[in-house]
């Protein structure tokens, strides 16, 4: 079947506890862009129950419509589940395009009904270009550790899967459109098809310096940091009221939580000042900053990471260290 | 006796990879090949349970011969034998086609219970590969492991705990199983000299497209990957930020502080 006879743009709606999650919405507000320039529908696929509020965030989104799936097989996620309610559905209403947020399960059934379909599974891309010419979607994103661009299309198979960081893009509501059609479809999945049981589930006990992704200021150390070195970076955060964060690198070192790492592969983060020290500036990992200050320390005159700053300092990171933490004590 | 598998990838030290500023592309040459690091813990995972519940750790790798190191690292470090998927039918696969190929060289020598992955390459960073395997295995998969609480090869059932967005769950999956390791409790083993020496002698079983019967050739490789780069280009470079020197590295702070605190 050529790709033609595929349309409609999908995303999955994930609902966790009644309650959306927000990249739902940012992927609403960003495939509506793509709609609008491919001339395809927008369309919202939710399984299980999902509040009528939570509908309606969707709707100021800008969707054509809502495909809404009940059946048994959704009270909790299962792989088997959303794997195979996304297998028919795509054999049935074939869209061109089907993006899934990259949370937990987001990735785990994504890569998977995609390889059931055959078809092809892009993940963490940055950018989403529609080529009018070849009507492929271009899944834009930095490779090989962030030292170049890679354009990644799927130009033969339909539908193009894609799985997107939360935060990548933005949550910006164009508004509701005039018609928004519901498809009610049940598509119940047989018990004996799903191979796991939940037994137990835990909440992470909330370790707020854990948390980067809200914070109003980030000191960011990159692979240049001394290992010694690190108390002191974290009093500096705490002396901004702010949180310590890394690149992959430093997690990799295991010298910090991999939950602080900042960027593609890691959170996604927004803060308004941002002090990288010792960061070489990886594209990987400066896409993950939208920062309203940005500040670079670096020995290095030539690290990229000078090109993203708004100030900079070439100069040993610890020494600028200390003196900023200095000063802030002394309040001046 | 558990049959496990652990899928293992060699992959170039990307933060030794540098960009030509003439041609924008990428120089390979003089960077070293490595194992993937997340795939020492995925190992290191299913090392942990051969000790406590016995069984036979399998490597596969699908590369160029030369990824035979990365197998000889992870046999130093306890693995039993290990298989190389080689040919250059192989090559320029995404991981649609890559999951296929492994599959079907993995099942040349029969069904496994327990298969291992590391959470995501060093070069790649889909991590989709653990998923689209399980599909091809036809298995049950945990994602995100964080630790196996139990593995019970009478009741063909396995208990681990699985890191969400906010919590951990504990599930129960059915074996086969397909897990992909979370580094935090899972170390990378540290071969010694007796694993070593073991590594450097042991046979590894080689295998090209042709000895894989019923292989399709048109889902292996570059004809079987829906996902093609039809180009790559240097990262765009905004302008150089305004770099402060004011002489002296306390100067040049007591500026940044007060821009700081204009802001």
């Amino acid at each position: 079947m050529g790709k033609s006879e595929y349309r409609d743009m999908w995303v999955y709606l994930e609902v966790n506890g009644g309650k959306l999650h927000p990249v739902s919405l940012e992927l609403c507000c960003e495939a509506r862009r793509l709609c609008d320039e491919s001339g395809e529908r927008l369309i919202g696929v939710a399984a299980g129950a999902v509040p009528e509020s939570e509908l309606a965030q969707v709707k100021e989104c800008g969707v054509d419509g809502l495909l809404l799936v009940s059946g048994s097989g959704y009270e909790r996620y299962s792989t088997e589940a959303y794997t195979r309610l996304f297998t028919e559905l795509c054999r049935k209403y074939r869209p061109s395009a089907v993006f899934v947020g990259a949370t937990a399960n987001g990735r785990d059934f994504a890569p998977r009904f995609a390889a059931r379909l055959e078809t092809g599974c892009t993940s963490d891309a940055t950018e989403l270009i529609y080529n009018p010419e070849s009507r492929d979607i271009e899944f834009v994103e930095p490779a090989a550790g962030g030292k170049i661009m890679a354009v990644i299309t799927i130009p033969e198979l339909r539908p193009q899967v894609g799985t997107i960081r939360p935060g990548t893009f933005k949550h910006a509501p164009t508004g509701r459109r005039e018609v928004v059609e519901v498809i009610n479809e049940t598509l119940p999945c047989p018990a004996e098809e799903i191979r796991t049981r939940l037994l137990d589930y835990k909440a992470d006990e909330r370790d707020a310096e854990l948390d980067i992704s809200d914070s109003e200021t980030i000191v960011c150390v990159g692979n240049g940091v001394k290992d010694e070195s690190l108390p002191k970076y974290r009093e500096l955060a705490a002396l901004l009221g702010g949180k310590l964060a890394c690149t992959r690198p430093v997690a990799d070192r295991e010298l910090l939580s991999n939950k602080l790492q900042v960027g593609q592969s890691g959170v996604m983060i927004k803060p308004k000042l941002y002090l990288g020290f010792g960061v070489s500036g990886a594209v990987n990992h400066v896409t993950g900053i939208d920062a309203g200050t940005f500040i670079a320390v670096n020995t290095d005159p030539d690290a990229p990471i000078f090109n993203y700053c708004d100030y900079g300092i070439v100069a040993d990171m610890d020494a600028v260290c200390d003196e900023l933490i200095a000063l802030l004590k002394r309040g001046a | 006796m558990l049959r496990i598998l652990v899928c293992v990838k060699q992959v170039p030290d990307v933060d030794q990879l540098r960009m030509d500023p003439e041609t924008g592309n990428l120089i390979r040459e003089g960077v070293p090949a490595i194992l993937n690091p997340l795939d020492a813990n995925a190992l290191s995972a299913a090392l942990s349970v051969k000790e406590e519940y016995g069984g036979e750790v399998t490597l596969i790798t699908m590369g160029p011969p030369a990824a035979e190191s990365a197998l000889r690292e992870c046999l130093a470090a306890g693995a039993d034998r290990a298989v190389l998927v080689t040919d250059r039918a192989f090559g320029n696969a995404d991981t649609l086609a890559t999951s296929y190929s492994i599959a079907m060289a993995a099942q040349l020598d029969g069904e496994y219970d327990l298969i291992f992955c590391g959470k995501e390459s060093l070069d790649g960073a889909t991590g989709q590969m653990g998923a689209q395997l399980a599909e091809r295995f036809g298995a049950a998969q945990v994602t995100g492991t964080l630790k196996i609480e139990q593995v019970d090869e009478a009741a063909r059932v396995i208990r681990a705990q699985r890191e969400v967005d906010g919590g951990v769950e504990t599930l129960e999956a059915e074996l086969p199983c397909l897990l992909t390791i979370e580094k935090k409790n899972y170390p990378a083993r540290i071969p010694n000299l007796k694993g070593k020496l073991r590594a450097k002698k042991a046979e590894i079983k080689t295998v090209s497209s042709a000895d894989i019967p019923g292989l399709d050739l048109g889902r292996i490789g570059d004809p079987g990957s829906p996902t093609k780069v039809p180009r790559m280009f240097p990262p765009e470079l905004p302008e150089r930020g305004e770099i402060i020197d004011e002489g002296s590295i306390e100067a040049s702070v007591a500026k940044l502080y007060s821009l700081i605190k204009g802001e």
